[in-house]
């Protein structure tokens, strides 16, 4: 359960939600999300109440822990239907380009691939996304220092063009990326 | 055109998991070999027993396919994914429907023939059959695509979705036993089956247009 939360996040920032397991950081990217309605209190993007916003839900980009795909379907698959159902599909040469960015095999369903390069396929989600507003759990983990640079530089391109939201139990993550630091307590 | 894009993707997962056809086709071949050994070997039992045998094993193995739909969502935990895509939401039903649909014809096709080589139902009147197929086949799918949805997060959804939607899909089923029972009996009245066409049709549009407009609130959580 979350109390007392507070948080404006701006155009710009990269904002690290930090804390013990269980403190509610994940809970609180899906409210932020719109995907958990607060029983109190508001929670306004892109300057409209929540339950207000429908176009701009394909604004936001969520990325789970672990990343949410079709295991039968391969990583190019993914990205494609992903891409189709939010109505913006791109072409197969621009996911090829993406999946080749991020260093992933084509035609490989994803039951095959590792925590690691789930955590890739969903860089490149991200990247073809473009979101406003970018939510990551967790999104350090699972990744090798070649994948942590390509995050790295996916969160400051989004940071560019909207805001990001991630949360971490990696200080020294946190500390490299965020422009600032959030530490969630839990409650008494 | 999103749900088709959804209905297609769906099936493109059935076809290579094949984890909801394959238990479907098994149960209906049960069901049969059953229920064929506790009418047997009669012909007129067989034959009078058929539609009801036809259309509640459609119904059940249907409620087994309605829960795959959405489950396909749960194992790979890409419900939130569907839920953040912009625009309102009755499309995702829409898409469920249809992927639901689909593969109820399919299975209702299959399983007629089975029906007819085994309870001696005449395929003669195919067209009829078939027209009554879509109509029980699209009643069914509008109620148990909606419910599906609506329990997809709870853990007895399985035991719930029985529950739910048998009550409701009641008066499809005994519309489409009655039509279908008219069609094989060569000196029933043909207007009586088009009398439970037009129930079938009713119930059809009234459901399709209920759930498309509750899905959004229903699916919000």
């Amino acid at each position: 359960m979350l109390r007392d939360v507070q948080l404006a996040v701006e155009p710009g920032e990269i904002v690290a939600l930090l804390g013990p397991n269980g403190v509610g950081k994940t809970t609180l990217l899906r409210v932020i999300a719109t995907l958990i309605r607060p029983q109190r209190g508001e929670v306004r993007l892109f300057g409209k109440p929540a339950k207000a916003i429908e176009q701009e839900r394909g604004w936001i980009g969520l990325v789970a822990n672990p990343p949410a795909f079709y295991r039968h379907l391969s990583g190019e698959e993914n990205l494609s239907q992903s891409l189709a159902l939010s109505s913006k599909p791109v072409a197969a040469a621009e996911i090829t380009a993406a999946m080749e960015r991020v260093g992933l095999p084509a035609g490989r369903p994803v039951a095959a691939y590792s925590s690691g390069m789930r955590k890739r396929l969903a860089l490149a989600r991200t990247m073809l996304q473009k979101p406003r507003l970018l939510l990551l759990d967790e999104p350090e983990t699972a990744l090798d220092s070649g994948g942590r640079e390509e995050l790295v530089e996916v969160i400051r391109s989004a940071a560019s063009g909207g805001a990001v939201v991630l949360a971490t139990h990696d200080h020294d993550f946190a500390g490299e990326i965020a422009s600032r630091l959030v530490e969630m307590e839990a409650a008494r | 055109m999103r749900a088709w894009v959804l209905a297609l993707r769906d099936l493109r997962l059935e076809m290579r998991g094949r984890a909801g056809l394959l238990s479907a086709f098994s149960f209906i071949a049960v069901v049969l070999f059953i229920m064929g050994i506790a009418f047997g070997p009669e012909e007129a039992n067989l034959r009078r027993a058929g539609p009801g045998v036809l259309w509640v094993a459609l119904a059940f193995a249907g409620s087994m396919l309605a829960s795959r739909a959405w489950a396909i969502e749960v194992e790979n935990e890409t419900l939130d994914e569907l839920l953040l895509t912009p625009g309102s939401r009755e499309w995702i039903y829409v898409g469920k429907l249809l992927f639901l649909w689909l593969l109820m014809l399919v299975m209702g096709a299959f399983l007629l023939v089975l029906v007819a080589a085994w309870f001696y139902l005449p395929l003669s009147s195919w067209p009829q059959l078939f027209v009554t197929l879509v109509l029980g086949a699209t009643g069914y799918t509008v109620v148990a695509a909606f419910y599906a949805g609506l329990t997809v997060r709870l853990r007895a959804r399985d035991v719930l979705l029985y529950l739910l939607v048998f009550p409701l899909i009641l008066p499809v089923v005994l519309a489409a036993v009655k039509a279908t029972l008219g069609i094989v009996d060569p000196v029933a009245d043909f207007a009586e089956v088009v009398s439970w066409w037009k129930l079938l049709g009713v119930f059809d549009v009234v459901y399709a247009t209920l759930c498309v407009l509750l899905f959004p609130a229903v699916i919000e959580g």
